[in-house]
């Protein structure tokens, strides 16, 4: 649902494994809020899919988890 | 069980209640002894939390750059009632505009510090007010061409930020 009330096509759909992550370590989405440096509503809205993070901060997600971006992130259907 | 007797029973044994002997002056009274259960696993230390500070000092800020902008006002419109044939008061004027020229620092400041996502909704928010805006000017032109009555130029800012307001309101409720 990234890049939603967009008119042009959206070729990668990206889903995350976030709220598992986070479920594992036990951190609320503010926890991960302040490790990020970002707003609650944020990471909610990157959790969620209505908002995909930039690459910086989707490579400060990827450190705070120890994990590959690849392995938090995956896109997951191609809509032509 | 050879050494089991019926009295040592632990069912037959009475329980002691934790206050047998509450606050005897003859017999030793201690507290019962915590029960032993294994600690809960280790967490990591949290982050320390200071962007309410953060948050909050900028909204002071804010709030203290619009109290001076309100006094410079004042002030500003008390003098030119008093002088209104002096040559300097064209500076007196626009002299508030010292301080509202502050207010919109402090304001692009905070707006600079938002995250991405806020950052996003903001600019969303942005061109609403905009829009709208341009909108209702326009229109009220026209109305105005038509015969409304004249209104003042100053009304424009105080309706761009109510719009603003309301455009950042609707997208955050979008991204919620």
């Amino acid at each position: 649902m990234g890049n939603r009330g967009c008119d042009f096509q959206v070729a990668v759909q990206v889903k995350n494994r976030l709220r598992v992550l986070r479920a594992e370590l036990a951190w609320s989405q503010a926890d991960l809020a302040e490790r990020l440096g970002v707003s609650r509503q944020t990471v909610n809205a990157i959790e969620t899919g209505k908002y995909d993070p930039s690459l910086p901060l989707a490579f400060s997600l990827a450190r705070t988890f120890k994990r590959r971006i690849e392995e938090i992130f995956e896109a997951e259907a191609t809509r032509v | 069980m050879p050494d089991e007797t019926p009295g040592q029973n632990p069912s037959d044994t009475p329980i002691d209640p934790l206050f047998t002997h509450p606050a005897s002056p003859f017999i030793r009274t201690e507290a019962p002894q915590p029960v032993a259960f294994p600690s809960p696993p280790n967490q990591a230390p949290t982050a320390p939390i200071y962007s309410t500070w953060v948050l909050y000092r900028t909204q002071i800020e804010f709030g203290l750059a619009l109290l001076a902008y309100l006094m410079v006002l004042v002030g500003s419109v008390t003098v030119l009632q008093a002088n209104r044939e002096a040559d300097w008061r064209y500076y007196v004027a626009v002299l508030p505009v010292l301080p509202a020229a502050l207010v919109i620092w402090i304001f692009l400041r905070a707006l600079g510090r938002l995250d991405e996502l806020q950052r996003r909704i903001h600019m969303q928010a942005f061109g609403f007010s905009l829009g709208t805006t341009a909108l209702a000017t326009f229109a009220y032109g026209f109305l105005e061409g038509a015969g409304m009555p004249h209104l003042n130029w100053t009304y424009v800012l105080p309706l761009m930020a109510v719009l603003w307001a309301i455009g950042a309101a609707i997208f955050k409720w979008r991204y919620r």
